[in-house]
């Protein structure tokens, strides 16, 4: 993974001391309210409904083990020992002091961490495939572009007060597991007629009030224009994207009311004047963002007859370690390895959250099993991505010990939920209390299984922070009349055939949100063809089947 | 008004700067000395403030249509660029355009300017800021180096890191 060398180290630690200054005249009044919000939003820093909120950055969500170890320290610290994994692959703490911020961001600058840009209007964490660099059918590992938009992007004195937040993913394999398509910038590496490798840029996605599907501008950007590119993209919409609505100033209204060709035709007259200058990537700078991504050193006989006479036989012996096999594990590129998801996603506990002694567990497992790093995923889970198959068992029953070995990666309960109501100052409902109440409607995990792969995301409010409208099924907290209810949209996806779920119709209260759900469910079994996914039944019957389900007037 | 100049507090500023509502309610030109008037009375006025054989500006903001100021600016001895508020960013994009178009005179930032956008609008082509009496403070120098490092490339050194 990427190493910093003595000017990333600079750039954070003087940012600690900058911080801590800007920290110093706030609390002393010489700063005000309004410039110091602006300011700490820019370091990850939220005031919630609890206590602040510090959001740190996982740079395209890779993580040493040193790094997991002292997020695990911090936790334990500054906080209340959690931390919840968010979809950008960051991790937040809930219950730091004000005052103690700046102390945080120096522990973590201690190990090339840091909160910069986590929030506040400007360009967020990049983001990418969690299994970027083994999966199959990818065209190139996107990381080593990840961490050239990440120094690019990073304190960038042009594009620090953007009408509103900008967010960046980038994908290399023919799954988008980035959901490129709901991105501000969505960058899919694709290959021309002359076997060259670029990207194809899509503008304009998002969720929040007005869900969009991004808009491809270029089918091919030459990998050394990756920069100028976003240069212009972004300088177009620093100055035309709408300043005076808050909510009208993502880069997809901008992209929607000028129309794409439009919006192309500035860009690329922006792009002009700075093309092949000097943000012109070297090959020199290609080649040595890439010398930080390559392989670990596999073990040649990690597909020993040794090792996997061992595996057959533990998956023969041990139904539970065979069901997480089936579930949590993927297949890898290297013969003899496999990708583990470690999930967070345990029974009756907040999706994405993780306790320090949890995150201590994974650090050393890390470090045993999988080269010392750990991925976040955009689904709120983490990933040991080259684990040897002989050494899956003890991996198993490590993450058992410690809770993280719930079988259920893919299906109902793999829930993206926001943190709600119960901790965040714009949520309109709670949602920690209806996946409670999913998992314990659904505890029966081979009825999950027979249900097969289903996304379920769940968000507080129209902000959708956990993509709820890309997700086979849906569900957005609302507030009607001081009482939570709950909106459900069926058929979206994020992944290469994104497309926004359709409203099944009036929401429901609190009390039925499980019911409702077990009702959908119920359509699917009765509709589905062998071997038919829910998402495939929904695009195939429509919403019509199960809204008939869901509002039928009892008889 | 304090005004910075090359880091320094620059306690003679020859230059007068009248905005619009000034004008509107007919205000005098002043006969001799540097002005700077907002880009849409120059447009409007523009051969009688050229008369005047004294330097000339003009204040722009994010509203206007600047094209044909990259265009031609050859007239004009200092650009002052507006931030209305200290969430607005326009102007830093419009600093750099300037400087790419080749006006290479003063470029004020006006308005909400304060001491944590400062290294950020230098390094974004500014190098004049109007700072507030009551937000001025001596120590507002050393904004400019409180981040050495600088990934992206400035207006005064535009090679990105991986250049240099």
């Amino acid at each position: 993974m990427y190493q910093y060398n003595q000017i990333d180290q600079t750039l954070v630690d003087e940012r600690v001391e900058q911080f801590r200054d800007q920290t110093r005249r706030f609390l002393n009044g010489e700063l005000p309210e309004d410039e110091f919000s602006a300011l700490r939003l820019m370091n990850g820093l939220y005031i919630q409904r609890q206590a602040p909120m510090l959001r740190v950055a996982v740079p395209y969500g890779l993580l040493s083990s040193t790094q997991m170890r002292k997020l695990a320290h911090v936790a334990r610290t500054y906080d209340r020992g959690y931390g919840h994994f968010t979809t950008r692959t960051n991790i937040q703490f809930n219950w730091p002091e004000l005052a103690a911020v700046p102390d945080i961001l120096a522990e973590l600058a201690q190990v090339q961490m840091h909160a910069i840009q986590t929030s506040g209007n400007c360009i967020r964490n990049t983001t990418t495939d969690p299994y970027a660099g083994v999966a199959e059918n990818e065209l190139e590992d996107p990381r080593p572009y990840c961490e050239i938009i990440r120094q690019w992007s990073t304190l960038h004195p042009e594009f620090a007060y953007l009408p509103r937040k900008f967010k960046i993913a980038v994908t290399g394999a023919t799954e988008d597991r980035a959901a490129s398509q709901v991105h501000d910038i969505g960058l899919q590496m694709v290959q021309n007629a002359d076997g060259e490798i670029g990207f194809e840029v899509l503008v304009g996605g998002g969720l929040g009030r007005t869900p969009i599907i991004g808009k491809s501008i270029r089918k091919f950007l030459p990998k050394q224009h990756l920069l100028s590119y976003l240069d212009a993209i972004l300088r177009v919409y620093n100055l035309k994207g709408r300043r005076d609505n808050k909510y009208k100033a993502r880069i997809k209204i901008l992209v929607e009311a000028l129309g794409p060709d439009e919006f192309r035709r500035l860009v690329e007259e922006e792009w002009a004047h700075i093309r092949d200058g000097e943000l012109t990537l070297t090959d020199a700078e290609i080649a040595r963002a890439k010398s930080f991504f390559t392989l670990p050193d596999y073990d040649v006989n990690a597909a020993s007859a040794d090792a996997h006479a061992s595996l057959s036989d533990s998956l023969a012996t041990d139904i539970e370690f065979n069901a997480w096999y089936r579930h949590n594990t993927l297949a890898h590129r290297v013969d003899g390895y496999r990708i583990a998801i470690v999930s967070l996603k345990p029974y009756l506990e907040a999706p994405g959250d993780i306790t320090d002694s949890q995150m201590d567990a994974v650090a050393d497992l890390a470090d045993r099993y999988s080269f010392g790093e750990t991925r976040a995923t955009h689904h709120q889970n983490l990933v040991l991505t080259d684990v040897r198959e002989g050494d899956l068992y003890a991996v198993w029953q490590a993450l058992a010990a410690n809770n993280l070995a719930r079988s259920n990666i893919g299906t109902l309960t793999d829930m993206i939920v926001c943190p709600g109501f119960d901790f965040c100052s714009l949520a309109n409902a709670r949602t920690l209390n209806i996946s409670d109440q999913i998992n314990e409607h659904f505890d029966d995990m081979d009825h999950l299984y027979d249900l097969g792969e289903i996304r379920l995301n769940m968000s507080g409010c129209i902000n959708a922070c956990a993509h709820h409208h890309v997700a086979d099924i849906g569900i957005l907290g609302v507030d009607k009349k001081g009482e939570d209810w709950y909106q459900i949209s069926l058929g979206g996806s994020s992944k290469e055939d994104a497309r926004l779920g359709k409203i099944l119709g009036r929401s429901v209260p609190a009390s039925d949100v499980a019911l409702t759900v077990e009702k959908i469910l119920a359509v699917y079994v009765d509709q589905r063809r062998e071997n038919e996914s829910f998402a495939q039944v929904v695009l195939r019957v429509g919403i019509k089947p199960f809204k008939e389900r869901v509002y039928a007037t009892a008889h | 008004m304090p005004l910075l100049i090359d880091q320094r507090i620059v306690t003679e500023d020859p230059w007068q700067l009248l905005d619009q509502a000034a004008l509107d309610e007919g205000s005098p030109i002043p006969e001799n000395g540097p002005i700077a008037v907002p880009l849409i009375w120059y447009r409007q006025h523009r051969e009688a403030l050229q008369q005047r054989n004294s330097p000339l500006g003009v204040i722009v903001n994010g509203d206007d249509d600047l094209t044909a100021l990259y265009a031609d600016h050859s007239q004009l001895d200092l650009i002052a660029i507006e931030f209305p508020t200290f969430r607005d960013g326009r102007g830093f994009s419009i600093a750099r355009q300037l400087v790419r178009s080749g006006f290479n005179r003063q470029i004020r930032a006006l308005g909400h300017v304060t001491r944590d956008r400062l290294a950020l609008m230098q390094s974004s082509g500014f190098n004049a800021f109007a700072i507030n009496d009551e937000r001025f403070q001596t120590d507002h120098l050393q904004a400019f180096s409180e981040i050495s490092v600088n990934y992206q490339g400035t207006t005064a050194d535009p090679r990105p890191i991986f250049r240099r």
